[in-house]
């Protein structure tokens, strides 16, 4: 007795490999991108703060980064003071283990752009593919007060 | 029939994103919805339509919430506006509305807007503070003193103490408690109108949340003093908690600021009971309720002379025994464990009385002490089969003394004997010079001594390992970041915890330790403990000793567990132990009060020698502090809180070591009251889980690692 299904609405059909049963994927992320970090940070004049308020300069701010082909840094800063970013990556071997000491600096100290209050968005790297395995994101208040910011990063395939 | 509740906010830049941690956590839906302003002309933006908020259609937009809770307050009583808007549901009362929740709220007579205080109910029995008659208005909590900083925005310090009744469970409980709060930093409870009060009381009311069938309910006042040394005391209208029909008068649940609720920087949420207790009151029915457990690190040490601490080694063992054996019985009464992170290493590496095996075997300690020491070790052995105190190994003998890839280099690494990775076995100790994924390797390139190895779904061969194995002997240099070194160190620790007599290496079923430092190390020891069959680790976020690795964003490697942690000791890790509550003369963070900041205006250290109420301030205040961070892993992080056993019951009397807390009438040493940090908290959070049966139970930390997957897969 073959196992039969309504196909198309009016079509009865048996199941076979032309005429599979129809499904629906279920679990699958519709996009290739995962949220990585949502942080505040109290952006302060400390030199190699990262976004998780670590100075600790050899600490990753993201690790196990590797599957991502580019990170997208949104974040909404509460203050226009004058800040700088620093982004830092470097590839790790299969044990997680740094290749050696140290950082490849793919976005020198950059003035931080937007004004207080306002959305703003950092695709990592620019240009090109990223694919390291750690990345470290620092901010440095140049001038003016602490203020806070607000960041997620989304890590795309 | 699901939960559900709706947040109204003013501003996403100011909303703390626990509010929906928790409430995932809980399984319960929410729905958030903006104010357009504070004032009462303010809209309600709904995903089904903006609302006037005083309209008929917002009052059925909500009917279909279980709850609708207020996340907006102020620290300045002079504000003239804030949650303005919501006055016109203080009169929306009928069956059909749901409980409002309105936490820390700003009703303070400093509001001019006249739509508001006309819509304010004639009948509402808590007295509205008033900003230039505050000692009439409010009462001054917990001794009066001003906060070093805003105290509704405190997470792991500086905690304001508060022993509340909770009146129809007939519960004392310390939680964290603000009612209202100024611009000078000073707690305040609320006051009642005893003849408003009165008749709602004596007024019939029908809604499903009046549960004693009354238009209002005192929920909880600050607590009688158990103790004539004890003369904070409150007056018979002060108030911390109330239900004026359906709407719960409550204090202060979550700070107003842009808190992320990332795995890496989660803020403790200190007054967090509050909102659980806020839910339960309204019927919000979670689908989950949230397993309490509790883990110690090093649960059998014992510190030589050298670190002066005012007890022996015997002594040291005593007190430990006595605690242990009444921690176990609590754990058999409860349903829960208590994880222990077992010193390993003191076999092979270290002989000191601080390691586990050291204090057990080693001949330079008094016999009397070792005696002492194998009790302890026998009651922990006992409870691990039981599954009271599950133990598992935490070893600060490698990597400098940080635990697992604590160091680049573990120098002079002293290794195991036998098995597969012990003396006199040549083995790998670090990567081959070359590694190749087995996909593109060619023929016949790969020498003979290749291995193949995985580390999470990454494969390679690696070979060539001149200079790279450990040689026959038992001492080197230990690299220690990678698979084989991870190998050999976790084959060590569970062949130290076997020769222990414990049964197993990973706490039993649990299948978890917490790791020195709380260094998890980094993919390769997630892989090896996945290989010797561990489910999970304890792990800060940064977790090596050396800051070169994080854990994954959700803390779940190849579905391996990196469960975060918080340390709620009574002292800090650099002073060696505690002192007791206060001591004078103590180091920094010696005692309590000097570790979480308690000491508010000097309000405990200037009153330490004259006024006795001062070491119960100081009790309040820890009690509240520990447990809020506690709970805060419970309910946001889903992490676990620890403490060290020796470091923390150092300041009990050896006399009666579980004693509960009676101030200056039980002394322990320095002639300071005798406290029992592992008694005191662990009774203080039974209460609210008794306060909480709808939210809480006492569970382990499989039943944490359970609910991570239900809630963060």
């Amino acid at each position: 007795m073959p196992v039969r299904f309504l196909k198309n609405a009016s079509e009865l059909a048996d199941v076979s490999w032309e005429t599979p049963l129809p499904v629906q994927v279920a679990n699958a992320k519709p996009v290739p991108a995962d949220t990585l970090l949502v942080a505040t940070t109290t952006v302060t004049a400390d030199a190699n703060r990262d976004l998780l308020g670590s100075t600790s300069t050899e600490l990753p701010t993201l690790d196990g980064c590797m599957q991502y082909r580019k990170l997208v840094w949104f974040y909404f800063r509460a203050g226009a003071d004058s800040t700088t970013y620093r982004i830092l990556a470097r590839a790790t071997d299969h044990n997680g283990a740094p290749l050696g000491a140290g950082w490849q600096e793919i976005v020198p100290a950059t003035t931080l752009p937007g004004a207080a209050n306002s959305w703003n968005r950092i695709e990592i790297p620019a240009t090109t593919d990223g694919y390291y395995d750690q990345y470290r994101i620092e901010v440095q208040r140049t001038a003016g007060s602490n203020y806070t910011l607000t960041s997620k990063i989304v890590g795309v395939r | 029939m699901t939960p559900k509740v709706c947040l109204v906010m003013r501003e996403f830049s100011s909303f703390n994103r626990a509010w929906t941690q928790i409430l995932r956590n809980l399984g319960i839906d929410y729905t958030l919805c903006t104010a357009t302003a504070g004032s009462t002309s303010a809209s309600i933006q709904t995903p089904q339509g903006v609302f006037a908020a005083g309209s008929a259609d917002l009052r059925g937009y909500f009917r279909q919430f279980d709850a609708v809770i207020l996340c907006d307050h102020s620290l300045n009583l002079n504000d003239t506006a804030r949650i303005n808007y919501s006055v016109f549901w203080l009169s929306w009362n009928a069956p059909e509305d749901p409980a409002f929740l309105f936490f820390n709220p700003h009703f303070s007579t400093a509001i001019t807007e006249s739509a508001y205080n006309s819509n304010f109910p004639s009948d509402f029995p808590i007295v509205r503070p008033d900003p230039s008659d505050i000692a009439g208005t409010l009462e001054a909590a917990d001794g009066g003193s001003a906060t070093n900083g805003d105290p509704l925005i405190q997470t792991q310090i500086r905690a304001r103490g508060a022993c509340v009744l909770f009146l129809a469970e007939n519960t004392r409980a310390h939680v964290q408690t603000i009612c209202n709060a100024h611009t000078n930093n000073i707690p305040y409870y609320w006051r009642l109108d005893t003849t408003k009060h009165s008749t709602l009381a004596s007024t019939t009311y029908t809604h499903r949340v009046a549960r004693n069938g009354r238009a209002g309910e005192i929920l909880a006042v600050p607590a009688p003093p158990t103790s004539s040394e004890d003369t904070e005391t409150y007056p018979s209208d002060c108030v911390v908690a109330y239900r004026y029909r359906n709407c719960f008068w409550l204090p202060h649940a979550l700070a107003r600021a842009p808190f992320s609720v990332n795995l890496w920087d989660v803020a403790v949420q200190p007054f967090v009971f509050w909102l659980l207790y806020g839910l339960q009151l309204a019927g919000v029915r979670p689908r989950y309720r949230l397993p309490v457990q509790i883990e110690t690190s090093r649960p059998l040490e014992a510190l030589e002379a050298s670190f002066n601490p005012p007890y022996s080694l015997r002594e040291q063992c005593d007190f430990l025994l006595v605690s242990w054996d009444w921690m176990r019985e609590f754990a058999r009464r409860k349903g829960t464990a208590i994880i222990g992170g077992v010193t390993t290493g003191g076999r092979d590496r270290s002989a000191s009385s601080r390691q586990h095996w050291g204090i057990l075997y080693n001949t330079s300690y008094p016999a009397e002490a070792r005696e002492a020491a194998m009790r302890v070790h026998q009651i922990l052995v006992a409870g691990h089969r039981e599954g009271t105190t599950p133990c598992g190994p935490h070893d600060y003998t490698i990597g400098g003394g940080d635990g697992l890839w604590g160091s680049a280099v573990s120098a002079g690494y002293i290794r195991h004997a036998g098995r597969q990775r012990g003396t006199p076995n040549d083995v790998p100790i670090a990567r081959g010079m070359y590694c190749v994924a087995p996909h593109v390797l060619p023929a016949d390139v790969a020498d003979r001594g290749a291995q193949t190895v995985q580390v999470g779904d990454i494969e390679m061969v690696e070979w060539d390992f001149t200079g790279r194995t450990s040689g026959t002997g038992t001492t080197f240099d230990l690299p220690m970041d990678n698979i084989h070194a991870a190998r050999m160190i976790i084959e060590g620790h569970i062949d130290e915890m076997l020769a222990l007599g414990f049964p197993d290496g990973y706490c039993g079923g649990h299948k978890y330790t917490n790791p020195a430092g709380n260094n998890s190390g980094g993919e390769c020891y997630w892989q090896v403990l996945k290989e010797f069959g561990f489910r999970g680790i304890r792990s800060s976020s940064n977790c090596t000793g050396i800051y070169i690795k994080r854990v994954p964003p959700n803390r779940i490697w190849h579905g391996f567990h990196l469960v975060g942690a918080q340390a709620i000791d009574n002292c800090g890790s650099a002073s060696q132990f505690s002192r007791g509550l206060y001591l004078p003369s103590a180091p920094s963070g010696g005692d309590a009060v000097r570790h979480y900041l308690l000491d508010h205006g000097s309000d405990i250290s200037a009153n330490w020698a004259t006024g006795q109420v001062a070491a119960w301030r100081a009790y309040r205040r820890l009690l509240c502090q520990t447990t809020s961070s506690w709970l805060h892993c419970t309910a946001v992080e889903l992490s676990s809180a620890y403490f060290h056993p020796n470091q923390s019951l150092m300041c009990v009397s050896l006399a009666d070591a579980v004693a509960p807390f009676e101030g200056w009438s039980r002394l322990g040493p320095y002639s300071t009251p005798h406290y029992n940090h592992a008694v005191e908290l662990l009774e203080n959070m039974d209460a609210v889980v008794r306060l909480l049966p709808e939210y809480l139970y006492w569970g382990t930390i499989t039943d944490v690692m359970d609910h991570r997957e239900r809630v963060m897969g």
